[in-house]
């Protein structure tokens, strides 16, 4: 029976593990030395991941900024719309109507007589 | 042995190699930025200026409500908002730009000839921007004609180089106006380059002009000690249903320095105010406008007046006209609501009260009960005597005068006397009459500031407190000693019209727009009876006779249907020390007439209710001002409007009587 043998940690370990880590990393090889292969395309999904969220960040800010100057556009067109509004309603003044029927050479004047309403 | 070496020397590739080379200049790459990233977080300290400069802010921001508008019965507005536009400029603008990039080139400059072009090109730079000024001032002066282009242009010149950045240029303009100026020189280069400054704010505008100005009422946001009162008619009273709610909504700034709505932060949507509905008829509004200042065109001695027009079935307020005279100007202004808050002794108007009091509490059984018709002087009081009634007596041949021909002649004596006769005992029941026709209170009204009349009573006994005589019970009878409000006596004629039932009279319709948020007020009912039919009827029978053999029969004689309605005619008193004869002239003998026509039509079936109520200055003998001469014009100028454009007192024609005419 082969007994398991209990590797002891010491000082001079760590030491070997760090060089042997760097020499790793210059060979380009320290990834692979962890076994993280198999999980390369989930590293890379995840980069994908954050690329995305930042460029739809983008796209998202973009478009709050069009929204605004929408509000804008529209704020300006609710403005408009009251002061259409003030001058057409300023029109129908009764005496207003007159005095433009009379101007535009219009025969129609205020009734003298009341109508006659046919049943 | 030395071929197995080379020939591993070839198996290293180049693209191994280059592949390599990057993989390192990538690690050497990546180790710097870990580098930079740790000393970033923790060594580096950057420019505060800087810091804020990036930083992303978010700011907060009031989002104002738009504020309701006020329309009348048929969805006309009467008042909206609109957006007005404060023009300012900067003066300085591009001033420094100039000044530092010729300062910029002048350091590089190599000798004198260069550094003379620089200067020459800036000082040019300069006096274009001055000329786009004087070109830009022309234009200003279409737009402000108060200031000349040679004004403007030293206001914009002077504030550059006094380094003003805030110049007002005129009065706020409409947005019409404002489109118009950004189109100007300088304007239309932006706010950087032409240092245009505009401010928007919303304002209230009446697209009828002054029509119920007063009625309408305004909401003053200052704080001036002198001003008290700052929320005036239905403006005032509603404003809590106009003016909605502000909102909040915070912004951040992205990275390209753009303002954008921040999520992260709470979001209040403002409300916009409800509408307010009133039954105003802005047409009629503009007739009894039009028939009221028609006859006052002329006059100098009247200060204060009102017309109001009222639906006799609902109480329903159609047009509420209220004048008031400018001092400065002499011209009639809507300031003040006269309709309301102007109590006075309302004069022979309130003899119908005594006349519905008597009947109610069957003292006479009709209006051809006589009184004797002698001196004219009322047994038991010091009331002068009423000079009338011998007249009547010589041209009648008579001694007796009936109730009713007292109510045509409009005597003092015959209504001091029913008064006097039937309540002298029983006073408290004369005033509970007075209180049950809702002339004694001041009762809620859509509009604050309606007086409460004023009703002398007896010091000792009952429910009132104060002092009476028989002398004072005489002059109530009458029409003096108190004081009502036209409104007040308005209600009650239009009790009269309405058969006895005692509609209170309200402005607002509704309130909101139509929707689910909406309330809908409407008529209600002040007393449900204050007399029967029959009495109602009597009533309708001297009111009919006043304006066709009366006191009002020439102001109305040939209006377009049959009126009902009482003259009315008072005097204002004077303080002491101006008094003459009486408390009601001065020293000159002159009086302060306050003139009054009350009444409804058509007689027969009435629909609407009227009150004209003139105050005037001290004066001579005037009959013009009397209640059937300007008061009583007033009203036949405006039932003969309404009777021309109102369709529901138009004859109505069967089609096959139509058609046999043909």
């Amino acid at each position: 029976m082969k007994k398991e043998r209990v590797r002891k940690w010491k000082l001079s370990n760590i030491g070997e593990f760090l060089r042997n880590s760097l020499m790793a990393i210059l060979k380009g090889e320290f990834l692979l030395r962890l076994n993280v292969g198999r999980y390369l395309i989930h590293i890379i999904y995840t980069f994908v991941l954050f690329t995305l969220v930042i460029w739809v960040s983008f796209m998202i800010d973009n478009t709050m900024v069009k929204v605004e100057n929408n509000k804008k556009t529209l704020e300006d067109l609710k403005a408009a719309n009251l002061q259409k509004t003030y001058e057409y309603v300023s029109l129908t003044r009764r005496s207003t109507v007159g005095r433009t029927l009379e101007m535009m050479g219009s025969e129609v004047r205020e009734a003298s007589r009341p109508a006659k309403v046919l049943e | 042995m030395s071929n197995d070496r080379n020939v591993k020397k070839k198996k290293r590739d180049r693209v191994g190699v280059v592949l390599y080379t990057g993989y390192l200049l990538f690690l050497l790459a990546t180790m710097v930025l870990i580098a930079k990233l740790v000393w970033i977080q923790v060594g580096y300290k950057p420019d505060p200026k800087i810091k804020d400069a990036l930083t992303p802010q978010v700011t907060t921001e009031d989002l104002d409500p738009l504020r309701g508008n006020i329309v009348d019965c048929k969805g006309r507005i009467l008042a909206m908002s609109c957006p007005i536009y404060e023009i300012h400029m900067d003066c300085t603008v591009r001033k420094s730009e100039f000044a530092n990039a010729k300062r910029e080139k002048l350091s590089t400059a190599k000798d004198q000839n260069e550094r003379d072009r620089i200067i020459a090109h800036y000082d040019s730079l300069e006096q274009k921007w001055l000329t786009k000024a004087r070109a830009l001032s022309a234009e200003l002066t279409k737009v402000y004609p108060e200031k000349t282009a040679d004004e403007f242009y030293r206001l914009i010149r002077d504030g550059r180089e006094n380094n003003r950045k805030y110049v007002k240029l005129g009065e706020p303009v409409d947005r019409n106006t404002y489109k118009l100026m950004l189109g100007f020189p300088l304007f239309d280069e932006g706010s950087n380059k032409g240092g245009l400054i505009v401010k928007e704010r919303y304002v209230r505008r009446y697209p009828y002009g002054e029509l119920a100005r007063r009625t309408i009422g305004f909401v003053r946001n200052n704080t001036d000690a002198e001003v008290t009162n700052n929320h005036v008619g239905i403006e005032g009273k509603f404003d809590y249903v106009l003016h909605g709610r502000t909102g909040h909504e915070s912004f951040r700034t992205t990275d390209a320095f753009k303002k954008i709505h921040d999520n992260d932060s709470s979001y209040v949507q403002p409300r916009d105010g409800q509408d307010v509905h009133l039954t105003l008829d802005v047409d009629f509004q503009e007739l009894a406008d039009k028939a009221l200042r028609t006859q006052l065109d002329s006059d100098r001695v009247v200060n204060e007046t009102c017309l109001v027009l009222m639906e006799v079935r609902t109480g329903a307020i159609k047009a509420m006209v209220n004048l008031k005279r400018n001092p400065k100007t002499g011209a009639f202004e809507e300031t003040q609501n006269v309709a309301i808050g102007h109590k006075a002794e309302p004069g022979s108007v309130f003899k119908t009260v005594t006349l519905m009091s008597v009947l109610n509490d069957k003292y006479i059984k009709d209006l051809d009960t006589t009184l004797p018709a002698t001196n004219g002087k009322i047994e038991g009081t010091s009331i002068p005597a009423d000079i009338h009634i011998p007249d009547f007596a010589r041209q009648h041949g008579t001694n007796r005068i009936s109730v009713i021909d007292g109510f045509k002649i409009s005597s003092n004596y015959v209504y001091g006397t029913l008064a006097v006769k039937y309540y002298t005992k029983h006073a408290d029941k004369f005033f509970d009459h007075i209180y049950e026709y809702k002339l004694g209170d001041a009762f809620d009204f859509d509009l604050d500031g309606l007086a409460k009349p004023t009703i002398p009573a007896r010091e000792t006994e009952g429910r009132y407190k104060g002092s009476w005589t028989p002398t004072t019970l005489g002059s109530v009878g009458y029409g003096y000693a108190t004081e009502e409000t036209p409104l007040h006596i308005l209600t009650f004629y239009n009790a009269i019209a309405n058969k006895g039932k005692s509609m209170k009279p309200y402005l607002v319709e509704s309130l909101g727009d139509g929707g689910n948020g909406s309330s809908k007020r409407g008529p209600s009912v002040l007393n449900s009876s204050i007399c029967s039919p029959a009495v109602a009827d009597t009533l309708n029978r001297a009111l009919l006779a006043v304006t066709s053999d009366g006191t009002a029969k020439w102001s109305l004689r040939g209006v377009k249907c049959n009126v009902a309605g009482k003259t009315g005619t008072s005097f204002g008193t004077f303080p002491k020390d101006e008094r003459g004869a009486s408390a009601y002239e001065d020293k000159s003998g002159r009086r302060k007439y306050q003139g009054t026509f009350v009444g409804y039509f058509p007689a027969e079936c009435p629909k609407y209710s009227v009150i004209c109520s003139i105050y005037t200055d001290p004066v001579g003998h005037s009959s013009a001002h009397q209640g059937g001469g300007i008061p009583a014009k007033a009203v036949k100028m405006l039932i003969d409007g309404i009777f021309n454009i109102d369709p529901s007192l138009a004859e109505t024609v069967s089609r096959v009587e139509k058609d046999e005419q043909r």
